[in-house]
Parts: structure tokens; C-alpha cells; sequence
């Protein structure tokens, strides 16, 4: 490696460490022994300063490009911040991740088309974060309709941030192209929208979505008319590595409360982490956070370096990441007794975290379905 | 038929070895060992038909509220299902007709709690941890005390104003401890009851107590000494409005929202020796047993009965979560075509179908184990068991002094206690244990398959399939974590015979 590259290498990576710094200190003093007060939403207040921080800091920014007021950085700063924030509050993460998802579908529709005008709208003041179907596949989804006008008609369920944000990001059957998908920016407060009350769901409380119902709705197109599918699934690769981030900081999030706790607790005597079952519990968790580390890295090594393949690899340990939180969080839950099932303890809503970050971007095992076609295709 | 190369010795010898086919098949053991099977199955239809019935009218319209409105305000209790489960007569259900219940058999008790569970688990426990109560009160085999509290839940449900009964054992600082003797000496107890004039004085606190606040009867288990707890253990019966008896605050639970975990608060609570349900030392100096095995078996006897209730309450939610799957599954369409038609959608359906009846097959087998060698054993002896089919109810309540009588008490603590097979002991233990880590293992395998077929839509409440995945995560824990179960299966089964085992 030439002197020259060693010096960018290194400057990335001590960008990615700042971002990742920035995440802890503010996972440290926003986060950190309000989750249980955070997660009663909606039952109680959503965290709207926190929110609003997070925007000063720039974590809705990190994705946007650098022209448009962004920090234009890419998925493992993303990457980076979601793992330390959702060690603490998965619906921070949420948040940040939605918004991210929303910004990729345009960065991909700039890759053709010139988005200047959509990214002006994202310049304004709250403009962000941005609102986007964050669980739901295309594939999933009940599908609006745009018609000639652009106006767009139907239901979208589960809109993420649909009840806080100023836009959202959706995808309307075009018919002026076929039915094909097409995205648009769509202004959540225009005439002809009716919001749910936000949908009370398994996990990421705070994180909340709402259904929403739209009649005659105009709204701007992103990119190419047609296209939808294809930024769609461009983008679903690049916050693949975003939702294993996330599945990743809340396994560890689980394990090291575990860690902590069997230390603490005594049970026939002795501190219960002497008991070599509980310690085989501890030690799968343990493995599986280690691997999931490993295995992000590795993937986000690979797309900073544009390795070929790094699409599919993303998925796999998108997948994989959040199976494996799902068991480990159960054990987490498992390792407390009788006191990890109480929300006094972080436990039970990292396991409710897990099993709705397990469906970012869509069901698995349509995603799996996805994958190994990319797969078979590439072997023709 | 060919010649069986078999000689009779053979045959002895062969049979003896483990698994004695007697132990692992006890459904077809029970075929002839409990009597009039034919009538045992028509209960079991009858009260499936009940819980059916109850879940139409009653659990369907209201779960989903309930669940809500205890997330909504934590301290929230669901009176109106209480009453309306009392006005059905359920907690009087599976008690004998000669302590003033209906007298369905107990078999019958699983199947029925799985119906309730299909639909909602929380509400399946505020009836099933009343017959954990009931089956505490039972293991002392105090017949006059079992009379009267039972007695008492038969008056309640005249009144309407329903009189549950709760077990008190889990304190702050003991949880998997105060379920085996073996752990409990080393244990932090804190629960130490004082002998007085009279009576007990009580001091200490319990905690995750199911259906605390809204039961009348608790029966506390707790010890007049703390150094040597596995020896000196109590069973109160402590009642609402004693004094020094208090209330505390209720848990912030995951799921199972609808049926409270309270904190039971005794602070000098004075409990009359009439209510001293049984203390460890009930056998006579010379007895087979100790008092620490009398301590065990009377955990035994409880939590063999109610941990093949937890796996019917495990697959309870296994089934609920397949039938919300499949009945979406029916409906949404991906990828244009209707999910049901994915055949890798078949593929996890049928893998659901299959937990849910091979942990019913189990449970199944655990309630037989119970029928013939566990606490409701002696209800399936062939005097008692037609004594109460064929005697109405009227003819028990006029005989029911009769129960108050110190003999009587004597008699049934000399056949469950002195003259209690160790060989029982662990056929019911052992298969208790395995039916509960099985069948609750299989209640979260199923309810996260059906959020991974469901997607987002899994994870709604109004879909109601991301419940069973809360409620089923605390039967894992509750009834002993299933880590204490699988070493309870390993003692009483896979090491019974191997004298180089160490178990805790």
C-alpha cells in the first residue's frame, strides 16, 4: 500500500472511531437509564428532545451527501453508530436507521437522475428525519397507486416516523409506467392524509410507525418513473449492514447485562456464574457476538472496498445477525430468572428489540428467497 | 403366529432395564391401571367443549384490551374476567366433589388450560395458578384445611365474589433455591416464621407471586429456621386481612399481563395454628422419610402436577401462534402469490403443526404419570375415584365433617408421605420436568416462527401474534427456570441408577 493510501486509510478510520465515539457518548447521556421511561411510549411521552439531538448531531446526516448539508459518509460509519446506540436503545437506532433507508433510495435514484430538488427538500429545517416502510419488503407491501397527475391513493401500513416526520419516503404503483414501482417524496402534512394513532407493536417502542391512508395525495417523484425496484433493492443491500449493526448492539447490549448480572446474583450458595450450565449460556452468547463482530467488520471492509459480491455478503450476515440476537436475547432474558421477564431490567426489551429488528427490511424468509436467486443468477 | 424366542426370565429382565416401557409410555399404562378410562376421556371432551365455548363468549372479545390496558397502567387488574371465569364455575372446576367442587377429573385440567392458552396465556394463568394454589394446599395433605379453603372457593362462586387461592414460595433473594431442598440451605431465605402462643408470627417479603392481588388464600411456604430451612419448612395458609398481611407493589412483566405477579408483604403477620396447612416435621420421629425429604416431596408433589400445566399452557401458545400464522398465512399475498402457496410457507406451518402436537402428546404423558403415581394418584384409586362419579354433591357436603377429623388427615399423610414409592417420586418428577422445558421450548420456537412468516405484520398487537411470543418466554422461567428442569430430569431419571452422579 502506497504512503499516500495508508494516510486515507487511516484518516477513514479514525473517522469511523470518531463517528463511533460521538454514538457512545451520546448512547451515555441521552440513553442510557431512560429506556424503560422511553419505551412506555405511547402509553407515555415520545423522547422528542433526544430525537431532536440526535438531528443537531448530524446522525440523520450521515448518509446525505456532503453538498447537501451531509456528512456524505457511507454504510460502516452507519454501520458504526447503530451498533453503539442500540447497545443501549435499539429505538434510537430505529430512528436513524429509517431516516438512512429513506436518504439511500434517493442516493440510489441520483445515480441516474438529477436529485438536486428532491435533496433541497431535505435541506430544511426538520426536514429530517425522514419517514420510510422500514420492515416491509416491496414484495410485502400493500401497494399505493400514483396516477397520471403523480397524486397518489391507497394505504401504506406501518410507516415508520409517519407520525412525527415532516416527509416520508414511499413507493406507489406508477401507472403511468405499467404499475411498475416508483418512489416519491411524499410531504406528510398535505391535504388528503389520514394517520393512524401510532401501531403498538413488539419492539422499538419509541421507534413508532402509523398507518396511513392517502386520497389524491400529490407528491414528487425520485429518480426515474419505473424504477422503484431497483433503488429498492440497492438500497436494501447497503442497510443490510445497518440493520446487522443493529441486530449486533443489542445481542451485546444482552450479553454483557448477562455477563453482569450472573456475577452479582447467588443461587444455591454461590454467585450463579459459578454454575457451569449458566456459563455455557454465557459462553453461546458470547461466541455470537464474537462472530457477529467479526462478521460485520468483514462485510464492511468489503463494501468501503468495493469487493465484488459485498451485496450478497451484507445480506447474509443482515440475516444471520438477527437470528442469532433473537436466541441469544432469549438466553439474555433466560440468564436474569425471574427478573430479566421485568421491564426494571433491560433485558425483556432487548429481546422485543431483536424480534422486531429481525424483520428490517422486509420478512427473512423473503429475503432468503432473494438472496439465493442473486445467487443462482450469478452461477448462469 | 411364529414362536417368540423369549423365555419368561427373559422377558423380566429385559423389561427392567431403562426406560422401563411402563415409565415412558404412561398413557397406555394408565389404560389399565386407572379405572373407567371411557368416562375419564368423556370429561376430558366435556371440559375442551367448555374452554371452547369460554373462549368465544368470554377470552376472545376481551384478551387483547387486557393486555393493553396493564401496558397502559401497570397496576390495571381484569376483575370482570375474574368474576366472569368464577360465574363459569372454573375455579371450582377440577376441584373433588368432597371438598365442594364439580370434581372433573385433573387429567382433564390440561387440555383444558391449552384451549384457554390457545388464546390467551395470561388469562389461562389467572385460572391455571389458582389450581397451583390448590395443588400446594393439597401436598399437605391436611384434609381439614383443604376442606375448608376449598369450601370457601365454592361459596365464592355462589356470591360472585370469587375466592382464589395463590402459592407465596419465590422471595427476592431465592428463586431457583426454594424449589429444591438440596439448594435451599445454601439459599438467601428471608422468610422465617416465629412459633408463638397459638400460632406463627411471620416476617418477610415474596415476591413474583401470580395472582397475589387478586386471591383470598395464599398459601406461604416458609421456615422456622433459617439455618436449616430444608428441614424446618412451613406451609401457611394465610388469608386476606390477617394481620401484619399486606400488599406490595405489582411487576412490570413482559408479557402474561393479564394475570398480576405481586409482592406479598408480612410484616409480624400472626397465622393460627388452625391454619398451619403443614410443616416438614408431620411425620412421626421414626418415619421412612426425614423432614427434609418430606420438604421435597411436598415440592414434588406440587410442581409435578403444575409443570405438565405450564408445558399445556406452553403449547397453549405454540398452537395460538400457529393459527394466527395460518390464518394470515391464508390471506396476505407476497410476491403475487397468497403466502399459504409459498411452499417454504407449507414447510414452517407444518413444522408448527408438528411442535404443537408432539408437545400435547407429551404433556399428555406427564398427566398420566401424575394420574398414577403423583399428587392426584390417590383420586384415581378405584373406591375413591367411584366414591366421587357416582355420589352426588349434597352427600359430600353432609359428609364433609368427617374431613375435619385428626384420623383422617393421619391416613391420607401416612399413604402420600410415609408409604410413598421413591420409584413414583421420580417418574412423576423426572416427566414433569421433561414436559415443561420441552413443551415451553416449543412455545417459543412456534411463536418466533410465526413472527418470521408474518414479517412486520407479526409484530403488531392488533394481529395479536407477537403476544405469544411475550407470554411464552416466561414459561421458560416460571415453575422452575427449565435449566433447574433438566437438572431435575437428569436426577430422577437419566442418573437415578449411577452411583458416581453428582447433581447441584
Amino acid at each position: 500500500m502506497s504512503t499516500q493510501t495508508q494516510a486515507i486509510v487511516q484518516g477513514f478510520k479514525e473517522e469511523l472511531q470518531a463517528m463511533s465515539d460521538l454514538a457512545k457518548n451520546f448512547a451515555s447521556k441521552e440513553l442510557f437509564g431512560k429506556t424503560e421511561v422511553n419505551d412506555h411510549y405511547p402509553f407515555g411521552e415520545l423522547f422528542t428532545d433526544t430525537i431532536n439531538n440526535a438531528g443537531d448531531i448530524g446522525f440523520y446526516a450521515v448518509n446525505l451527501p456532503a453538498e447537501y448539508d451531509g456528512i456524505g459518509m457511507g454504510d460502516s460509519a452507519l454501520a458504526s453508530i447503530l451498533e453503539k446506540i442500540s447497545m443501549a436503545d435499539a429505538s434510537m437506532a430505529g430512528i436513524i436507521f429509517t431516516n438512512a433507508a429513506a436518504i439511500e433510495i434517493i442516493n440510489q435514484a441520483s445515480l441516474n437522475t438529477n436529485c438536486e430538488a428532491v435533496y433541497k427538500m431535505l435541506c430544511a429545517k426538520e426536514a429530517l428525519p425522514l419517514a420510510f416502510s422500514s420492515f416491509t419488503g416491496i414484495g410485502e407491501m400493500e401497494m399505493p397507486v400514483a396516477d397520471k397527475k403523480g397524486k397518489i391513493s391507497g394505504r401504506i401500513n406501518f410507516l415508520v416516523l409517519g407520525g412525527i416526520s415532516k416527509y416520508a419516503v414511499v413507493p406507489a404503483a406508477d401507472s403511468t409506467q405499467g404499475n411498475k414501482i416508483s418512489y416519491y417524496l411524499l410531504d406528510l402534512n398535505e391535504k388528503g392524509i389520514e394517520k393512524s394513532e401510532p401501531v403498538y407493536s413488539l419492539g422499538l417502542h419509541a421507534s413508532p410507525g402509523v398507518d396511513i391512508f392517502l386520497e389524491d395525495v400529490p407528491a414528487t417523484l425520485i429518480g426515474k418513473a419505473g424504477e422503484g425496484e431497483k433503488y429498492f433493492h440497492a438500497m436494501q443491500s447497503h442497510l443490510s449492514v445497518g440493520a446487522a449493526a443493529i441486530s449486533l448492539g443489542i445481542l451485546k447490549g444482552s450479553f454483557m447485562e448477562a455477563l453482569q448480572y450472573t456475577k452479582d446474583r447467588f443461587q444455591g450458595g454461590r454467585q450463579i456464574i459459578d454454575w457451569s450450565e449458566v456459563r455455557m449460556l454465557l459462553a453461546n452468547m458470547a461466541i455470537e457476538a464474537l462472530v457477529g463482530q467479526s462478521a460485520l467488520a468483514s462485510v464492511c471492509n468489503d463494501l468501503e472496498n468495493g469487493t465484488a459480491g459485498w451485496e450478497k455478503t451484507a445480506r447474509a450476515v443482515a440475516i444471520h445477525l438477527s437470528d442469532m440476537a433473537c436466541r441469544a436475547t432469549v438466553d439474555g432474558v433466560q440468564l436474569l430468572g425471574g427478573n430479566g421477564y421485568m421491564k426494571d431490567y433491560g433485558q425483556e426489551k432487548r429481546m422485543r428489540d431483536a424480534g422486531q429488528a429481525h424483520c428490517l427490511l422486509g420478512m427473512v424468509p423473503v429475503r432468503k428467497m432473494d438472496l439465493i436467486e442473486m445467487i443462482i443468477k450469478e452461477s448462469q | 403366529m411364529g414362536k417368540i424366542r423369549l423365555t419368561r426370565r427373559e422377558r423380566i429382565k429385559y423389561l427392567s432395564q431403562d426406560p422401563k416401557i411402563t415409565e415412558v409410555i404412561n398413557s397406555l399404562a394408565a389404560r389399565y391401571k386407572v379405572p373407567k378410562s371411557k368416562e375419564i376421556n368423556k370429561q376430558i371432551d366435556t371440559v375442551v367443549a367448555l374452554a371452547r365455548k369460554f373462549n368465544e363468549e368470554v377470552v376472545k372479545p376481551a384478551y387483547k384490551q387486557i393486555d393493553l390496558e396493564v401496558s397502559k397502567d401497570n397496576d390495571y387488574l381484569c376483575w370482570d374476567f375474574i368474576k366472569k371465569a368464577n360465574e363459569w364455575g372454573f375455579y371450582t372446576l377440577f376441584i373433588p366433589k368432597m371438598f365442594g367442587g364439580t370434581g372433573m377429573n385433573l387429567v382433564g385440567m390440561y387440555p383444558f388450560v391449552e384451549e384457554i392458552a390457545s388464546v390467551c396465556v395470561g388469562l389461562a394463568n389467572v385460572i391455571g395458578v389458582h389450581y397451583l394454589g390448590f395443588a400446594t394446599l393439597c401436598a399437605s395433605w391436611n384434609i381439614r384445611v383443604m376442606n375448608e379453603i376449598c369450601r370457601e372457593v365454592k361459596q365464592g362462586e355462589k356470591t360472585g365474589n370469587p375466592c382464589l387461592i395463590s402459592l407465596a414460595i419465590t422471595e427476592p433473594g431465592a428463586g431457583t433455591d426454594v424449589e429444591e431442598t438440596m439448594l435451599i440451605d445454601k439459599g438467601k431465605i428471608e422468610t422465617i416464621a416465629r412459633k408463638v402462643e397459638g400460632g406463627y408470627i411471620v416476617n418477610g417479603n415474596k415476591v413474583f407471586i401470580s395472582n397475589g392481588h387478586v386471591s383470598t388464600w395464599h398459601m406461604l411456604i416458609c421456615y422456622a429456621d433459617k439455618t436449616k430451612p430444608s428441614e424446618n419448612t412451613l406451609m401457611l395458609a394465610v388469608k386476606n386481612g390477617m394481620k401484619g398481611f399486606s400488599f406490595g407493589h405489582h411487576e412490570k412483566k413482559m408479557g402474561q399481563k393479564a394475570c398480576v405477579a405481586s409482592e406479598l408483604i408480612f410484616e409480624e403477620c400472626f397465622v393460627p395454628d388452625k391454619y398451619v396447612a403443614a410443616d416438614s416435621h408431620v411425620l412421626p420421629e421414626n418415619a421412612a422419610k426425614s423432614a427434609k425429604e418430606v420438604a421435597q416431596t411436598m415440592i414434588d408433589y406440587v410442581v409435578s402436577s403444575t409443570r405438565a400445566g405450564v408445558a399445556a399452557f406452553a403449547i397453549g401458545a405454540a398452537r395460538g401462534a400457529y393459527e394466527t400464522a395460518l390464518d394470515y398465512a391464508r390471506k396476505k399475498t407476497v410476491n403475487g402469490t397468497l403466502l399459504i402457496n409459498h411452499q417454504w410457507a407449507q414447510s414452517m406451518l407444518a413444522e408448527m403443526y408438528k411442535n404443537v402436537n408432539m408437545g400435547r402428546a407429551a404433556y399428555m404423558e406427564s398427566a398420566y404419570a401424575n394420574a398414577m403415581h403423583g399428587l392426584v394418584k390417590t383420586l384415581f384409586l378405584k373406591p375413591i375415584y367411584y366414591w366421587e362419579l357416582y355420589f352426588p354433591s349434597w352427600y359430600f357436603s353432609m359428609f364433609s365433617p368427617v374431613f375435619n377429623l385428626k384420623i383422617m388427615t393421619w391416613l391420607f399423610r401416612w399413604m402420600n408421605f410415609e408409604k410413598y414409592p421413591q420409584e413414583s417420586a421420580e417418574i412423576q418428577s423426572g416427566w414433569a420436568s421433561l414436559t415443561k422445558f420441552g413443551c415451553t421450548d416449543i412455545g417459543i420456537i412456534n411463536s418466533r416462527m410465526a413472527l418470521e412468516l408474518m414479517g412486520i405484520d407479526g409484530c403488531r398487537h392488533d394481529i395479536g401474534a407477537e403476544k405469544y411470543y411475550r407470554d411464552a418466554k416466561l414459561l421458560q422461567i416460571y415453575e422452575g427456570t427449565n435449566q433447574l428442569n433438566r437438572m431435575n430430569l437428569f436426577k430422577n431419571l437419566v442418573g437415578r441408577n449411577m452411583p458416581e452422579v453428582e447433581v447441584f
